[in-house]
């Protein structure tokens, strides 16, 4: 894939998560950031290029919000770090692979920064799991769709 | 699902046997994204520290720096304050030691000066009733102190520290508020020896209080004293007081000499025992009377003076 496709993808997938939501509640639960740090994990099978990626992507994703920098940077940098393990040990170009892939990495990721919040936060916000159920729904369906969609500027190995 | 052309399934060669560095440096080589990940995610945990405050401001970096150098901190001072404080103790208990010596050296002396404080409180307090009683006496008297007594059993004679130079001559009468003592026998330029009544050569002229018999007291036997020449038919008890007669020109009439302590008829005179009344083998301060005018001494002696 070439690289302008590669940090456009990631702009873009930064710009709808700060725009949607204003105009769209459901994008809310949308997780482009993610969705796009699991794809270039699994195309890439780089363990290292994926950990830069979504060390990147979370700390970029970090100072948009109004968060603490570096909690989104930790949790996306551990799910790239996973999905380009499981890129070496599974064939993940079929579609139930990616579902599959998809619904275990968005729960890990919600997981992961609950736990974060709960250990450094002095008031942790509350444990939502229906939230977490529904974004890991949401995000497997838009998963599909995006990777579908980067799927065509792939290059032919 | 399983991609057969993987690496991890190709069996990369493995390499041979190693020493330990090198196959640590193998084993993070072949965990290198692992050890990048671990490093990554350690660096935003510190840039999240850095952000995040706990209690009043401190950064949560700060407290977790805290929360590992404390322990340390507190053991080491823990350690210190043992050390100095067992030395502390070894030191104080080393001090607390000699400072006992000290005071139990000067408990000693205190002690010893109390007791001479005591002594002389008693004295002070003996020469005061020595000296209110001197200033009752119808006649004059000088105090002494009893410096010495005669060595030998027979003879029970005393030293006092007055003699020719305070004015003092023999046959003086020598007694205490409590009883006649005895009388001066021989003087010198600074002291005096006089004889108690106890003395076997001694001689007292007294009269019984109540029935006023009269006698001659001398000296007897076990520190008592015996009157003689009381006839049998006399009447006298025990306990009764025996005082001076002034018959015998030496000692003032009416003193008091002692209290009878035993009766026993004789074949003509009764054998009267005598206890002192002056606690003679305690002397410290006695009074000598000195002889008044001869004119005085009548007076004092004539049978109606009481």
């Amino acid at each position: 894939m070439h690289p302008a496709i590669l940090w456009s993808t990631v702009f873009t997938a930064l710009l709808l998560q700060a725009f949607l939501p204003l105009k769209l509640p459901l994008a809310r639960l949308f997780d482009f950031p993610l969705l796009v740090t699991i794809y270039f994990a699994l195309v890439k099978r780089d363990k290292i290029v994926a950990i830069g990626l979504g060390t990147g992507m979370g700390l970029v994703q970090d100072a948009l919000s109004n968060g603490f920098i570096g909690v989104f940077g930790m949790a996306k940098a551990l799910t790239a770090y996973l999905a380009a393990s499981a890129s070496f040990k599974f064939e993940l170009d079929e579609i139930l692979a990616r579902i599959a892939l998809t619904a275990i990495l968005v729960p890990v990721h919600g997981l992961f920064l609950f736990a974060l919040q709960r250990g450094l936060l002095e008031v942790p916000p509350p444990f939502q799991p229906f939230d977490l159920l529904s974004s890991a729904l949401v995000n497997v369906g838009l998963g599909l769709i995006l990777f579908h969609l980067l799927d065509r500027f792939r290059r032919p190995a | 699902m399983f991609n057969l052309n993987s690496p991890e399934f190709l069996g990369a060669d493995r390499p041979p046997e190693r020493e330990t560095p090198e196959r640590v440096q193998a084993f993070v080589s072949r965990h290198r994204a692992f050890f990048i990940l671990l490093a990554v995610l350690v660096a935003q945990l510190l840039l999240l520290s850095v952000q995040i405050t706990r209690n009043r401001k401190a950064r949560l970096i700060q407290v977790w720096a805290v929360a590992v150098f404390d322990p340390f901190a507190r053991t080491l001072r823990a350690s210190y304050d043992a050390t100095t404080g067992a030395w502390r103790s070894y030191r104080d208990l080393s001090g607390a030691q000699q400072q006992n010596r000290e005071l139990n050296l000067q408990l000693v002396a205190a002690h010893s000066q109390i007791q001479q404080l005591s002594q002389q409180a008693a004295e002070a307090h003996r020469l005061r009733d020595l000296l209110e009683f001197r200033n009752h006496l119808p006649f004059q008297a000088v105090a002494a102190e009893v410096i010495a007594s005669s060595p030998g059993e027979t003879s029970k004679a005393i030293f006092i520290d007055k003699g020719m130079d305070a004015g003092l001559t023999s046959d003086l009468a020598v007694m205490t508020p409590a009883g006649v003592v005895g009388k001066i026998i021989a003087v010198f330029p600074h002291t005096a020896q006089v004889i108690l009544i106890t003395d076997a050569s001694s001689g007292v002229a007294c009269t019984l209080e109540k029935n006023r018999v009269q006698g001659i007291l001398k000296g007897g036997s076990l520190n008592l004293c015996q009157i003689h020449y009381v006839m049998n038919e006399a009447t006298v008890s025990v306990g009764e007081m025996v005082l001076t007669s002034g018959l015998d020109q030496i000692y003032p009439k009416g003193l008091p000499v002692g209290s009878v302590a035993e009766i026993a008829e004789g074949n003509i005179y009764k054998t009267i025992k005598v206890q002192p009344a002056a606690a003679l083998d305690r002397l410290e301060t006695v009074l000598v009377v000195l002889k008044p005018p001869s004119s005085e001494l009548q007076a004092l002696n004539s049978p109606s003076h009481p």
